[in-house]
């Protein structure tokens, strides 16, 4: 190991990609503007009110009462617009395909106190977006029909462990989109930089010199772990900017507002970053083995990243997932960076617990894993 | 490092060297023992197993059996390739990098970082006025020159030009020659591989490949000799076998569509 080679190395991809403002704009713009995109949408959905009409079917005393609890106690609900006006049946369905409404609770007209039977009426075109409203209607559900009698409404009070109550999808996601964006881009820009040593003639021409594999590996390592840092460093900012942390300093607030909460330390989040990109560096030199054009770099994306996106925790927790993809999951490197990010990020963990430190020593194995493979497939003969 | 080696031992050697790509037998059993000093031309169509046999001596390809040995020391070699310089048949120059950047690069990998012998190898190819140009601004003669330089930085004693004149202007071509003989003259042993039979009498020496085997080796004066022919395609056919009939034009038509054939059946 010539440490002068390796720094050659790792000089030759720094200057490659200073004269490549596209490949920076993607590094360093195109995350910063998902991001906000996503801040964006996230936070514009939370804003609309739903707007919920309740309907009493029944002829029953008890379900006028509680019709006429549910309505107040849904109106006294954050984000929720109850339309008094619909009294049947026909006109709350047709103001539900006129997108007036987001739903209609239902009093059928069996109703009583012994059978509390009640109906959640959507569109049904977009359920998954529809649901998103239910939890507040259950809540006032729940206590508009226990206290049918006419006592007063039970306060509820939601608590959390970690984070905040408030803490909103962009809270819990942020930290994760991090780590994502860092692998995707990682990997995409180390196999076409690798794939273009191949085809261009300069790969065998590396290969004349004294220089070995693993200075090659490592140099790639060094030169995309630079840019990796950079990224991280920008994204973060971005997206903590808010916050009170001075060593990153104040971001400009946008409309749309980043103030993403965390209590952890950004360091050991980067750090499970930086690890995370080093896997990817070795896995774009290793699968540029099995590409020809650059193209078919890209059609990498819906084998190594989509899956990860899908399966690595970024949406739905390990857990929910089917038995037999669990252990999929378990062994994709992303599944280790957004646990690791999220219990650092959101839980506020350090290098004393135990579940960091597994997943630090999970992505340090695999990235070590795909160093050996990348190496292995420098020196590939070509026929 | 390897002992230096004795007086007129070899610097390129080859014993019962082959190299098989699946059923193809790019190098078939060659024999050479090429004395340092001195520019000798492969030549050959294309698909005869030239470049084959030059990655077999410059450590990029293993040996299927046989040796390669070059300045005594058996490829590959990792250390041994400090001494070996090796222009690819494409440029194999990074097109966003600067003239000065490729060329400090490649040289910092061979552990060459003295500026002033750096300048002076662009000075050799006359880019010495270009650091600054990224390469994908250069002419194609330009990166021609700019790919020589990268391969003669850290000034080798054995150099591999893998058809280094393809595509290039006839008097840029005269001054490659030119400072292939400086090189030789300075003690360099250079390999040239071409399929261009009128570069063949620059060389010292001419080894004739074909099939991935040595038809036949010696000065261009001798070849034409043995052959009893004043033209080396006449040659080159004669010792491959083949009796070309009529003027030189046809035979070197036929020299081409035979190396056509060659390829086509592989």
């Amino acid at each position: 190991m010539n440490p002068l080679r390796v720094a050659a190395v790792f000089r030759r991809i720094v200057a490659q990609f200073r004269r490549d403002p596209r490949s920076l704009a993607l590094l360093f713009v195109a995350p910063v503007a998902i991001i906000a995109l996503l801040a964006w949408v996230l936070s514009s959905q939370q804003s609309t009110a739903a707007r919920v009409a309740v309907l009493n079917e029944s002829a029953n005393p008890a379900g006028t009462a509680v019709a006429t609890q549910l309505a107040s106690a849904l109106d006294g609900q954050a984000g929720i617009v109850v339309d008094r006006s619909v009294v049947d049946d026909a006109t709350a369905r047709q103001m539900l395909k006129d997108k007036k409404l987001n739903l209609v609770v239902i009093l059928p007209a069996d109703f009583s106190v012994q059978n509390r039977k009640i109906e959640l009426l959507t569109l049904g075109l977009n359920p998954t977006g529809e649901a998103s409203v239910i939890p507040a209607v259950q809540k006032a559900l729940l206590g508009a029909v226990a206290d049918s009698a006419g006592a007063a409404l039970p306060t509820i009070e939601r608590a959390t462990v970690y984070g905040s109550p408030d803490a909103t999808q962009l809270d819990s996601l942020a930290p994760v989109v991090v780590g994502f964006f860092a692998y995707f881009f990682v990997f995409i820009l180390t196999g076409i930089s690798f794939l273009r040593e191949r085809i261009g003639g300069t790969l065998e021409r590396l290969l004349a010199t004294p220089v070995s594999r693993a200075e090659i590996v490592l140099g790639y390592s060094l030169g995309f772990g630079f840019f990796a840092t950079l990224q991280v460093a920008i994204v973060m900012a971005f997206v903590l900017g808010r916050l009170d942390i001075p060593a990153l300093g104040p971001v400009p607030a946008f409309a749309m507002g980043l103030g993403v909460r965390t209590i952890g330390n950004p360091l050991i989040a980067y750090l499970l970053v930086l690890v995370l990109g080093l896997g990817a560096v070795s896995l774009g030199i290793f699968l540029s083995t099995f590409a020809r054009t650059e193209l078919q770099i890209l059609q990498f994306i819906p084998i190594v990243i989509v899956p990860q996106g899908l399966l690595g925790g970024f949406f739905w927790p390990i857990e929910q997932l089917p038995d037999l993809l669990q252990p999929v999951a378990r062994i994709l490197p992303v599944t280790y960076a957004i646990d690791g990010l999220r219990q650092v990020m959101i839980a506020g963990a350090d290098l004393t617990s135990g579940q960091v430190l597994l997943d630090l020593g999970v992505l340090v194995g695999i990235a070590a894993f795909f160093v050996v493979l990348a190496a292995g497939t420098i020196r590939r003969e070509v026929a | 490092m390897a002992a230096a080696p004795a007086p007129l031992a070899p610097a390129l050697e080859a014993i019962a060297l082959h190299k098989n790509f699946g059923p193809i037998h790019a190098v078939d059993g060659i024999d050479m023992a090429l004395p340092p000093g001195r520019i000798y031309g492969l030549l050959g169509p294309n698909g005869s197993g030239k470049t084959t046999l030059i990655r077999l001596l410059a450590g990029l390809a293993s040996a299927t059996s046989g040796r390669a040995r070059v300045l005594g020391v058996e490829m590959p070699s990792r250390p041994n390739l400090a001494r070996i310089g090796y222009m690819t048949q494409s440029d194999g120059i990074y097109p966003e990098l600067s003239v000065w950047e490729n060329l400090s690069f490649f040289a910092a990998l061979y552990g060459q970082t003295d500026r002033a012998e750096l300048m002076h190898s662009l000075e050799l190819v006359e880019l010495d006025k270009r650091t600054g140009t990224p390469a994908q601004n250069l002419s194609g003669g330009m990166r021609r020159r700019l790919s020589m330089a990268c391969a003669l930085a850290h000034r080798p004693t054995v150099i591999f030009l893998d058809e280094p004149t393809v595509g290039v202007d006839p008097a840029l071509r005269v001054q490659f020659w030119d400072h292939f003989h400086r090189l030789a003259a300075g003690g360099a042993t250079l390999l040239v591989s071409s399929h261009v039979m009128d570069e063949a009498d620059r060389c010292d020496e001419l080894l004739f490949i074909r099939d991935g085997h040595v038809l036949a080796q010696g000065t261009p004066a001798e070849l034409r000799k043995r052959a009893g022919t004043d033209s080396l395609e006449t040659a080159f056919l004669r010792f491959a076998g083949e009796t070309p009939t009529g003027s030189a034009t046809t035979a070197r038509e036929s020299a081409a569509s035979g190396a056509a054939a060659k390829e086509t059946n592989r």
